[in-house]
């Protein structure tokens, strides 16, 4: 069977590695950062999100076309974050300084 | 030919490897489409936190984040039992498959409780949108929308959590009838995805909703 099977070793770290940063991003969360605030929330969310992804959800040992498939999704997403903001703030809709 | 066989290699598949990659691919074009869904509200809340910083600042203050950490361990907790449940699968265990499958339920069951209990909150402290909500600050209207995002979008997710719930009790009902041997499992593969997928949603949830006020 061409199924990917982890051990049992690597659910128990992914599992510690997504509740430490949990940990991490909750107490960043409490210091003022401005902008970089939102960043780096999204960024860790992001790193706990492919964690589960590739090892809960086996992705990182799947075949090439389940990879496809799943780079198509985070790419049409990022395509319609990037074109609706785009118009936005080329508009001067939000409240950004420069427009 | 054994049942088992005949359910892992259906009779247009010419291996069970073939039938468990097509089986895959239709899996994740599925979730490809849930990430269509709730990417949408994802951007539609992008835009307004953009447009109202401030108030969603103010509004993310009014969260529980006791709740929302402990629901966010709960429920990468439950997705190790699923994962745990997978591994039994493998090895064709059916009493540790049932064992670690109601785990997984009554966690997610707990999840949906401490949800509900910050919904019950949220309406008592007059946050939840519409005729029930009561806010004097300057921002009011701001809030509310900060809000309506989060019912709909945590709504959803407990929608998906109640969803997986049932689909977990139809993979242990077929795991207690026998259905699900080491060399046909599939289907508890694919309601693992599915949960795992719920669960990548949440991380990202608790990340807009939960964090930015807390600085406040």
């Amino acid at each position: 069977m061409n199924e990917p099977a982890l051990s049992l070793k690597k659910y128990i770290f992914a599992w510690l590695g997504l509740l430490g940063l949990t940990l991490v991003t909750t107490l960043i969360a409490f210091v003022d950062l401005g902008v970089w605030s939102a960043v780096i929330e999204i960024g860790i969310a992001a790193i706990m999100a492919s964690m589960v992804a590739g090892f809960l959800m086996h992705a990182f040992y799947e075949t090439k076309l389940i990879k496809l498939i799943i780079a198509a999704a985070i790419i049409w997403f990022l395509v319609m974050i990037t074109l609706t903001l785009g118009d936005y703030m080329t508009r001067g809709w939000l409240p950004f300084p420069g427009k | 030919m054994s049942k088992s066989a005949t359910l892992a290699c259906r009779e247009q598949f010419r291996t069970p490897a073939q039938q468990r990659e097509t089986a895959s691919v239709g899996m994740w074009i599925f979730l490809a489409n849930e990430v269509m869904m709730f990417g949408a509200l994802f951007t539609a809340y992008t835009v307004y936190r953009a447009s109202h910083p401030q108030a969603f600042d103010i509004g993310s203050a009014d969260m529980n984040i006791m709740l929302g950490s402990i629901n966010t361990a709960l429920l990468l907790t439950s997705s190790l039992m699923l994962s745990f449940a997978e591994h039994s699968a493998q090895a064709g265990n059916r009493r540790l498959i049932a064992l670690f499958l109601i785990l997984t339920m009554i966690i997610g069951a707990v999840f949906l409780g401490l949800k509900f209990t910050e919904y019950y909150q949220h309406f008592q402290e007059h946050k939840a949108p519409g005729v029930w909500f009561n806010d004097s600050s300057p921002y009011a209207n701001s809030i509310q929308m900060f809000f309506v995002f989060y019912f709909i979008m945590t709504g959803l997710h407990a929608v998906h959590m109640i969803i997986g719930i049932g689909i977990l009790a139809g993979l242990l009902f077929r795991t207690i009838i026998g259905t699900m041997t080491a060399e046909y499992h599939t289907p508890i593969l694919f309601g693992g995805l599915y949960w795992h997928f719920v669960d990548i949603v949440w991380i990202f949830l608790y990340a807009i909703f939960y964090l930015p006020g807390l600085h406040l």
